[in-house]
C-alpha cells in the first residue's frame, strides 16, 4: 500500500512542476515583448527599438555570432534573431506570415511564387516610399534590374541578395587516370566517350568489379556540361526566338541517345538510378569512379577523402565539351539567393528600412562581408584572401546577416569565402573565371518576374521530366514513346507555362 | 520441481539462436552510426566505415556534445520529456479507468469519440491558430498540452485495466472504497508493466517529436534536441527539391558530425528502457495485494 | 469480459432505472473523466473545423471564411489523376503485406522472450532489437543501399562467391515491395514487441505454476496461457493497425525508391509528395488526408464489429 502513496506524491509533484514550467517559460517570452513596446512608444528621441528578425536556418545561433555585435555597433539597432527550420520552412513561414507574428524583417530563400503570393495578398509593406525616404545606401547598392525583377504589380516588396557566381557544377575527372593511360583531357562528347571506354577497359584504378567510369546521382538525368553540348544548358532554352523546355527541344532526343549509350556500354554507373548524393561521392572519393558530376562547393570533402585513400590522385573539371553540332556551354545562374521583406504586421517598418540602409553603408557592408583588412583578410594581387582561422570563426555565417548586398563589390568580397580552401577555389576559379564568357549561357528565366502558371507547375514538370529521362537512359522506356510523354507533359501544365513564359519573353526580346 | 525435457532444451536452443541472430541484425545500423561518429571524416566520405571505426578519434563527439546549442536543446528535451511523460501518464490513466467500465452509460460513445480523433484531425492551420489563441506560441506548454493524451496509449491502458480480475474491485467496494481510492490503491499498483510501457511510449514521443516544436517554437533557445538534430540531418540532404546556394553547401555539417549528433541525441532516451525493464519482468503479484 | 457485457446489457433492458442508479453510484467515475474530456474538446474537436478546408480552395491569408468553396473537386483531382489506380493498388498491397508478415512477428518475439530465463540475456536482446526504431529512415535506407549494393555490398559479394549473378535490389521493380516490407520489419519489430512483452508480464504467474503442476509442457503453456493472456492486446493492436491501411510507409519509401520502381513502389503519400501536388496546396493535402482517415475509421469500426462478433472482444 505504501507504493500508492508514493505514486500520489509523485503526481502532486508533477502538477507542481507543470505549473512552474508554464510560469517560467511564459514570463520569458512576455518580457521581451513588453520591452519592445515600451521603447517604441516613447517618441523620437528615445533609444532605437529592438528589431525582431526572422531568418533562414543556420547551424549557429545568430544572436551570439560575432557579426551580430558588429552590426549592432554599426547600425545602432539591437536585432533579435529567430530562425526558420531547415526542413519545411515554407510551411512555417506561411503560418507566421498569415497569423501576423510581429517580425520587423523576414529573410527567406528566394521563392518567387511565395514572395509574389505574400505581396499580392497584402501581407508585405511596399518598400518604395520607405527607400525613397530612408534608403540612400539601398538605392546605390541594389542594381535597377534586380529591383525590376522583384516588382509585383509595379511595387517593390523585397530587397534581394543576388547570386554571386554563375556556374555550379561540371564533370570532375581523374587526371592521374588520364595520364596513366596517355589520354588527353576530353574536349568533345565523342572524346569523353572514348576516355570513359578506356577507363572501363583498362581499369587504371585497379578496381576490378567495382570500377565505375563515371558516376552520377539518381536525380541528375540532366548532366551539366553534357546538356550544354547538346544545346540545352538551361531548363528552358531559346529555340528560334522562343523559350522551349528541354523535353520539347529537338536536341532532347540526341542528348538522351548519347547518355543512354554511355549507360548501355557501362560507362555511366550501372546503379546511378539508386544513387543518393552521398553514394556517388563515396564512389569517387574511394577511388572507384573515374569521373563524377559535382558542385564545386562539394570539392573539399571529396578531395580530403580521395587523397587520403590514394595520395597520388589528381582531378580537374573537364572544359565545356563540344557536342556533335559544335554547341557547348553551362547553364549560368542569374537571380536571387535570399529575399528580405517587411511584413505588414511589423511594429517598426521604418526602423527596419533604416537598419537595412545602415547595413549597406559601404564600409559597414565590407566589414560585414569580409571583416577588417589585416585581421580577417589581406589583399593579394587585388584579390581578398581570408586570414584563417579568424575569418571562418567570425565571418563564415556573415552572408546570413545580409539584407541586400553591395551588388557591385560583393561578388569580389564573396570570393574570399571560396579561397578558404585552395582546391575548392581552383575548381571554382576554373568554372567561373577561366572558362570563356561564351560558355556561360545565361538562364533567361533567372530574372523573369513571377509567372503564375510557370510557378505552379514548375516543380511537377521538373520531376516528371527527370523521372522520364532516367527511365530512357536506363533503357526501361524507349524513345518511340516520346510524343506520348510530350503530350502528357503539355497537359500537366507544360503548355500553359510555355505560353506564359513566351508571352513575357517576347516583351524582353525587343 | 519441473524437470527439463529434451524437447525443452530444443525449444530453448531454437529461441536463443533466433534471438541472437535477430539481435545481431538489428544492432548493425546503430553500430554503423556509432562507428561513424568516432571515425575520421575522409573514411566516412569514402564509404569505408562499416562495423568498426576507421581512424578512431574522439574530437567529433567532443565537438558535438560541448556545443552550447546542443546542451541547451538537451536540457529542453529532458525537461519536456520528464514533465510531459508524468503528466500524460496521470491524465491518461485517469481517463482510461472510467472508460474501462463499459457497463457505465456513455462510456462506449466516449471511446468512439476518442478513436475518431485518432483518424480525423483539423490539420496544421486550425491547430496553430488554437495554440496562438492560448498564448502558447514560443512556449514549452505548446509541446506538452496538446499531447497529454495519446488515444492509442489510452486504449492500451484501458485494455489492461479491463483484463484485471474484477473480484479485486468488488471486494474493495464491499468494504466501501470509492472509485478513486480503488484506482490508486489497487488498480495502479497492479499496472506496473502497462504503466512502464506507456511511460516509455510517452517519453519516446516527447523526446522524438520535432514537428510540433518546428511549428510552435520560434526562438532558438527553446528548441528541443530533435529539432536541432532534424535541422542538421536535413541540411545534408542536398538532393532535396530546393537547390542550395554555394554558401549553404560550404556549411553543410560533416558526415561525422551528423552521425555523432544522432548518437548523442539518441543515447539519453535509449537509457530509459533498460531502466524501466524491471517493471516488465514481473508485474506486482496479485496475490501479494490481495493479502 | 464479453460475458460480463452481455450480462449488463440484459440487466439494463430489465430495469430502466438501473442506468440512473449506475450513474449516481459512480459519479466519481464521471468526475475522473473531466480532464480527459476537456482535453478532447479543446485540443481535438475544437480544431476539427479545419476539415472543411478539403472542400475549399483554401487561401491561408483569407482563412476559411475568405476561401472559395469547391465541393468535391479536390477529391476528384486525386482520383482522376493518371496514376491513381496504380498508386492505390500499390498502397493496399504494401500495407497488406506489412500487416500479414510484420504483425505476427512481434507477438512471436514476445513469446520467445518470455521463455528466456536468463535475465541479463533477455534485457540485452530486448534493448538491442528496439534500437533501429530510433534511427531515421534516411539512415536505415542508406545503410541497406550499402549492404545490398551490386558493387561491393556484402550480400552481393556473398552471392558472387557462391557463383550467382549480383542482384540490383534497389532498382528491381519486382523485388521492391519485398524490400520495403523487410526493411520496415527490421526497423520496427523490436519496438512493436514492447507492448506484447508488457501484456505477457501482466499475466498472473500462478497460472503458469498451476499448468506446470498439471504437467503442461512449455509449448503448451505458451499456447494456452501466454497467448490467450495477450489476446486483448493483440485484438486492440490489430484493429488499430488496420486503421492505417492507406499509410503504407511514405517516409520510408521516399528514402528508398527511384523512377525504376515507381510502378510497384509508388504509394499515395509518395505520389502526392513527388508530384508536388500538396505543396502549398492545403486543400488538396487535407483532402488526401481526409480520404485516408475516412477509410481508416471505417476499417476500425468494421474491425471492432467483427471482433465483437467472432472473438467476443472489442474496443468499445
Amino acid at each position: 500500500m505504501k507504493k500508492a502513496f508514493k505514486l500520489i506524491s509523485v503526481i502532486a509533484a508533477v502538477a507542481l512542476l507543470v505549473s512552474v514550467m508554464a510560469a517560467c517559460s511564459g514570463s520569458n517570452g512576455k518580457n521581451g515583448n513588453t520591452g519592445n513596446a515600451n521603447s517604441a512608444g516613447s517618441g523620437k528621441e528615445a533609444p532605437k527599438p529592438v528589431l525582431k528578425r526572422l531568418n533562414v536556418w543556420a547551424n549557429e545561433d545568430y544572436n551570439t555570432y560575432p557579426v551580430a555585435g558588429l552590426l549592432e555597433e554599426a547600425t545602432g539597432y539591437k536585432v533579435q534573431h529567430d530562425m526558420l527550420p531547415q526542413d519545411k520552412w515554407v510551411e512555417k513561414l506561411n503560418l507566421i506570415m498569415s497569423s501576423g507574428e510581429e517580425y520587423d524583417l523576414v529573410t527567406s530563400y528566394s521563392d518567387m511564387a511565395l514572395y509574389s503570393d505574400y505581396a499580392q495578398k497584402g501581407a508585405l509593406v511596399d518598400l518604395t516610399p520607405l527607400i525613397e525616404e530612408f534608403g540612400p545606401n539601398i538605392k546605390t547598392a541594389i542594381k535597377p534590374e534586380s529591383i525590376e525583377a522583384l516588382k509585383v504589380n509595379g511595387k517593390l516588396y523585397a530587397i534581394p541578395t543576388t547570386v554571386t557566381y554563375k556556374i555550379n557544377s561540371s564533370i570532375l575527372i581523374r587526371t592521374d587516370w588520364l595520364e596513366k593511360l596517355g589520354l588527353q583531357m576530353p574536349t568533345t562528347t565523342e572524346e569523353l566517350k572514348n576516355v570513359l571506354q578506356q577507363f572501363k577497359e583498362k581499369d587504371p584504378g585497379g578496381n576490378g568489379d567495382r570500377n565505375v567510369p563515371m558516376t552520377i546521382k539518381g536525380d541528375q538525368a540532366m548532366i551539366d556540361n553534357l546538356v550544354g553540348a547538346f544545346g540545352m544548358p538551361n531548363a528552358w532554352n531559346d529555340v528560334d526566338g522562343k523559350l522551349v523546355p528541354r523535353v520539347m527541344d529537338p536536341a532532347y532526343k540526341d542528348y538522351v541517345a548519347y547518355v543512354a549509350d554511355l549507360y548501355k556500354q557501362g560507362l555511366i554507373d550501372r546503379e546511378f538510378v539508386a544513387n543518393k548524393d552521398a553514394t556517388a561521392k563515396e564512389k569517387f572519393s574511394s577511388g572507384a569512379a573515374g569521373a563524377i558530376v559535382v558542385h564545386w562547393a562539394d570539392i573539399p570533402a571529396i578531395y580530403d577523402a580521395l587523397t587520403k585513400n590514394q595520395p597520388d590522385a589528381k582531378f580537374a573539371y573537364v572544359p565545356a565539351l563540344k557536342g556533335p553540332a559544335g554547341e557547348f556551354g553551362f547553364g549560368a545562374n542569374a537571380g536571387f539567393d535570399r529575399l528580405t521583406f517587411i511584413p505588414k504586421s511589423a511594429e517598426h517598418p521604418e526602423d527596419a528600412i533604416k537598419w537595412i540602409n545602415a547595413s549597406l553603408e559601404p564600409e559597414t557592408f565590407k566589414n560585414l562581408a569580409i571583416g577588417v583588412e589585416g585581421t580577417h583578410h589581406k589583399v593579394v594581387d587585388g584579390a581578398y584572401e581570408p586570414i584563417q582561422p579568424i575569418f571562418t570563426d567570425e565571418r563564415n555565417l556573415a552572408n546570413n546577416f545580409m539584407a541586400g548586398t553591395d551588388e557591385t563589390n560583393y561578388p569580389q568580397y564573396w570570393q574570399a569565402r571560396v579561397r578558404k580552401n585552395p582546391v575548392m577555389f581552383e575548381a571554382f576559379d576554373y568554372l567561373n573565371n577561366k572558362l570563356p564568357e561564351d560558355a556561360k549561357k545565361e538562364n533567361a528565366l533567372g530574372l523573369a518576374p513571377y509567372m503564375k502558371e510557370y510557378s505552379k507547375s514548375n516543380q511537377q514538370l521538373h520531376t516528371m521530366l527527370n523521372d522520364y529521362t532516367v527511365k530512357l537512359i536506363a533503357g526501361v522506356e524507349t524513345i518511340e514513346g516520346l510524343p506520348g510523354f510530350q503530350q502528357k507533359f503539355l497537359e500537366a501544365g507544360g503548355e500553359a507555362s510555355s505560353n506564359e513564359v513566351n508571352e513575357w519573353y517576347a516583351t524582353v526580346q525587343k | 520441481m519441473y524437470r527439463k525435457t529434451i524437447k525443452d532444451y530444443a525449444l530453448d536452443g531454437t529461441i536463443y539462436v533466433l534471438l541472437i541472430l535477430m539481435g545481431l541484425m538489428t544492432l548493425l545500423p546503430f553500430v554503423n552510426v556509432l562507428s561513424k561518429s568516432f571515425s575520421e571524416e575522409w573514411a566516412i566520405v569514402s564509404g569505408r566505415v562499416g562495423v568498426f571505426p576507421v581512424g578512431f578519434q574522439l574530437d567529433t563527439m567532443a565537438f558535438v556534445v560541448t556545443n552550447s546549442q546542443f546542451l541547451r536543446s538537451l536540457w529542453i528535451s529532458v525537461l519536456i520529456s520528464l514533465i510531459g511523460t508524468l503528466a500524460s501518464l496521470l491524465i491518461t490513466s485517469l481517463t482510461a479507468y472510467p472508460l474501462s467500465k463499459r457497463e457505465l452509460p456513455g462510456m462506449g460513445v466516449l471511446i468512439v469519440l476518442f478513436i475518431f480523433t485518432m483518424m480525423f484531425n483539423g490539420g496544421i492551420i486550425p491547430n496553430y491558430l488554437l495554440i496562438r489563441e492560448l498564448g502558447l506560441i514560443n512556449h514549452l506548454g505548446s509541446l506538452v498540452l496538446p499531447a497529454l493524451i495519446s488515444v492509442f496509449n489510452m486504449l492500451v491502458i484501458k485494455s489492461y485495466f479491463e483484463s484485471l480480475p474484477s473480484s479485486l474491485e468488488e471486494s474493495a467496494k464491499i468494504e466501501g472504497a470509492r472509485n478513486l481510492t480503488i484506482l490508486f490503491r489497487i488498480i495502479l499498483p497492479l499496472s506496473g508493466p502497462v504503466l512502464a510501457t506507456i511511460g516509455l511510449f510517452y517519453a519516446v514521443y516527447y523526446w522524438n517529436d520535432y514537428f510540433h516544436p518546428m511549428l510552435y517554437i520560434n526562438s532558438t533557445s527553446l528548441k528541443p534536441l530533435q529539432l536541432y538534430l532534424q535541422d542538421i540531418v536535413m541540411n545534408a540532404d542536398t538532393s532535396s527539391a530546393l537547390d542550395k546556394s554555394a554558401d549553404d553547401l560550404m556549411n553543410v555539417p560533416a558526415e561525422g558530425v551528423r552521425a555523432a549528433t544522432v548518437i548523442a541525441s539518441t543515447i539519453p532516451i535509449l537509457l530509459v528502457y533498460p531502466f524501466l525493464q524491471k517493471y516488465f519482468i514481473k508485474g506486482v503479484l496479485i496475490g501479494s495485494v490481495k493479502g | 469480459m464479453s460475458r460480463r457485457n452481455r450480462g449488463e446489457a440484459s440487466l439494463q433492458r430489465g430495469a430502466g432505472g438501473r442506468r440512473w442508479r449506475l450513474i449516481r453510484g459512480n459519479l466519481d467515475m464521471y468526475l475522473l473523466l473531466i480532464p480527459g474530456v476537456i482535453f478532447l474538446l479543446l485540443f481535438k474537436y475544437a480544431p476539427m473545423y479545419g476539415i472543411v478546408i478539403a472542400f475549399q480552395d483554401f487561401n491561408i491569408f483569407g482563412g476559411i471564411s475568405g476561401s472559395e468553396w469547391v465541393g468535391l473537386s479536390q477529391f476528384e483531382k486525386l482520383i482522376r489523376s493518371d496514376e491513381f489506380l496504380q498508386v492505390l493498388v500499390n498502397t493496399l498491397l504494401i500495407s497488406l503485406y506489412k500487416i500479414t508478415f510484420l504483425f505476427p512477428i512481434p507477438i512471436v518475439i514476445a513469446l520467445m522472450l518470455n521463455e528466456v530465463r536468463r535475465m541479463f540475456f533477455k534485457r540485452t536482446i530486448q534493448t538491442i532489437i528496439y534500437l533501429p526504431h530510433f534511427l531515421s529512415w534516411v539512415i536505415i535506407s542508406g545503410l541497406f543501399m550499402n549492404i545490398l549494393s551490386p558493387t561491393g555490398g556484402i550480400v552481393n559479394e556473398f552471392i558472387r562467391a557462391i557463383g550467382g549473378e549480383p542482384i540490383s535490389f534497389f532498382t528491381d521493380n519486382d523485388l521492391f515491395r519485398s524490400l520495403v516490407v523487410f526493411t520496415a520489419g527490421w526497423k520496427e519489430i523490436g519496438w512493436n514487441a514492447i507492448v506484447f512483452i508488457a501484456a505477457i508480464a501482466g499475466i498472473e504467474q500462478e497460472q503458469y505454476e498451476a499448468a506446470a503442476i498439471d504437467g503442461a509442457g512449455r509449448l503448451r503453456q505458451m499456447w494456452s496461457i501466454s497467448l490467450p493472456g495477450m489476446l486483448p492486446t493483440i485484438v486492440l493492436m490489430f484493429i488499430l493497425r488496420i486503421g492505417s491501411l492507406l499509410e503504407a510507409g511514405t517516409e520510408q519509401i521516399l528514402t528508398m525508391y527511384n523512377p525504376l520502381v515507381y510502378e510497384n513502389g509508388d504509394v499515395i503519400g509518395t505520389y502526392v509528395y513527388r508530384m508536388g501536388l500538396g505543396q502549398q496546396d492545403y486543400s488538396f493535402s487535407t483532402a488526401v488526408g481526409l480520404f485516408n482517415s475516412a477509410v481508416g475509421f471505417l476499417l476500425i469500426v468494421i474491425g471492432n464489429m467483427l471482433s465483437r462478433k467472432f472473438l467476443h472482444r472489442s474496443i468499445w
